[in-house]
């Protein structure tokens, strides 16, 4: 059988789109496989990972939880969508010069949720960073890279 | 496939859920949506409660009693100026939910539906003597949060109903907090305590999390506490008294003989932090 779909309508990365995603689709569903917007991956399916993380309306919020029926009519922003964002460009320069990517599957994820920190608290300790930052999962790194290069984004930031 | 609605009104809702027999209500999706990309449910239907204005924001009465709407997102009551003294409790309950992405997502009257007895706002809403408000096919009532877990999972909400918001007395100049024992940050709690000193500084309230299919509230217990919180041994009767009472089972996060362990330090160590504060103040 046929598997019902429905068009949604929403803003990506600044750009109106509308796009026909299986009836109660997730949200990484319709980026992955209707729009083939890859940076959001799809680790555990379960919010646990972190590696699905988008924003929505500018929080982030887990895109594998997220239906995209829920995203009609909203704002969704992707790591394709951030180029050109001050902070952002800080935080990826301080994740590669630190070691903070390996494989690179939670990275995205990993940088938005430090993007979110640094805007509600620019100079965060590193364990307000180890908090933040405990909703994604990284298998490489040990995150010690992880954490450094978000303090020392922090430091750069707020001088 | 599972095919969404987005009614805007409560009424729209609840009529949706009574048409669609196998439908559930969505609130913020932080569970219900993990548990259907595993295939542990399989709506055919889901009444996405997100565009329902009603169910939004937290406000006061005339009294001072605070309503918060059951959309009401976890970085919202984290963040809520409002609930100050003896509601302290909830906004700190609030701001220990997983991690900050899903306290954008997961919402209190999700996570009140859910009832999962590890979760942290159903020791903190007991603590707080809240009221629910719920909607369903035969109108609106209310239930005390004293009254609604009736067992492990199980909850006084009849079939078609939904939470519609929680409310809370008008909170008083009184020391309170929340603090839970869980294996890593942003886990579900392993045993959990929600406690507040009454306005006198004489008495508390106190309500055990994740030992047992509802938070654990020991009313005649803390009468008998009355004005011996400085007196050991009646602090030690009242939480043996909650040991014998608590009902917890062995998981991936701690033996049942471990939780019943775990009450009495919780419960002398939290009614510690909250004595001091006041002498502080």
């Amino acid at each position: 059988m046929m598997a019902k779909k429905v068009l949604h309508s929403l803003t990506l990365n600044g750009e109106e789109v509308e796009v026909a995603s299986v009836a109660g689709a997730t949200l990484l569903e319709t980026l992955r496989e209707d729009l083939r917007v890859l940076s959001s991956k799809r680790g555990c399916n379960q919010g646990v990972c972190g590696a699905c993380t988008v924003l929505l309306d500018g929080k982030p919020v887990r895109a594998c939880l997220t239906l995209t029926a829920r995203c009609e009519g909203h704002a969704v922003q992707t790591m394709e969508g951030m180029n050109g964002d001050h902070v952002m460009a800080t935080l990826q320069r301080h994740m590669v010069e630190s070691g903070g990517v390996q494989c690179g599957f939670c990275t995205g994820g990993v940088l938005i949720s430090a993007r979110e920190l640094l805007e509600s608290d620019p100079s965060p300790s590193r364990e307000t960073v180890k908090t933040a930052l405990s909703g994604n999962i990284c298998r490489c790194t040990g995150y010690r890279t992880i954490v450094d290069a978000v303090c020392g984004a922090a430091e750069e930031l707020s001088q | 496939m599972t095919e969404v609605f987005n009614p805007e009104t409560v009424e729209e809702a609840v009529a949706l859920l009574a048409q669609h027999g196998e439908a559930m209500p969505l609130s913020g999706g932080a569970t219900l949506i993990a548990m259907r990309n595993a295939a542990l449910v399989e709506p055919s239907h889901l009444i996405s409660l997100d565009r329902i204005p009603d169910l939004r924001g937290i406000s006061r009465d005339d009294g001072g009693g605070i309503r918060i709407g059951a959309m009401t997102r976890h970085f919202e009551t984290a963040a809520c100026v409002e609930l100050t003294g003896s509601l302290q409790v909830l906004r700190r309950a609030a701001g220990m939910i997983a991690n900050r992405v899903v306290r954008n997502m997961g919402t209190m009257g999700g996570s009140v539906a859910n009832a999962d007895p590890a979760a942290d706002y159903l020791p903190a809403l007991s603590c707080c003597d809240a009221v629910l408000e719920i909607a369903g096919p035969d109108g609106r009532r209310t239930l005390s949060i004293h009254d609604y877990i009736e067992d492990w999972y199980e909850t006084a909400l009849e079939e078609g109903e939904i939470i519609t918001a929680i409310t809370l007395p008008a909170p008083v100049e009184v020391s309170s907090t929340y603090r839970k024992i869980a294996r890593v940050s942003g886990d579900y709690a392993t045993a959990s305590c929600a406690m507040a000193l009454d306005p006198d500084g004489q008495g508390l309230r106190v309500a055990i999390g994740a030992c047992g299919p509802g938070p654990l509230r020991d009313r005649a217990g803390e009468k008998a506490l009355r004005g011996k919180l400085d007196d050991p041994s009646a602090v030690s009767e009242f939480t043996s008294r909650l040991v014998a009472l608590a009902d917890p089972v062995d998981d991936v996060r701690g033996s049942a003989e471990y939780r019943l362990r775990l009450i009495p330090r919780l419960v002398t160590s939290v009614l510690s932090e909250l004595t001091t504060q006041k002498e502080m103040a």
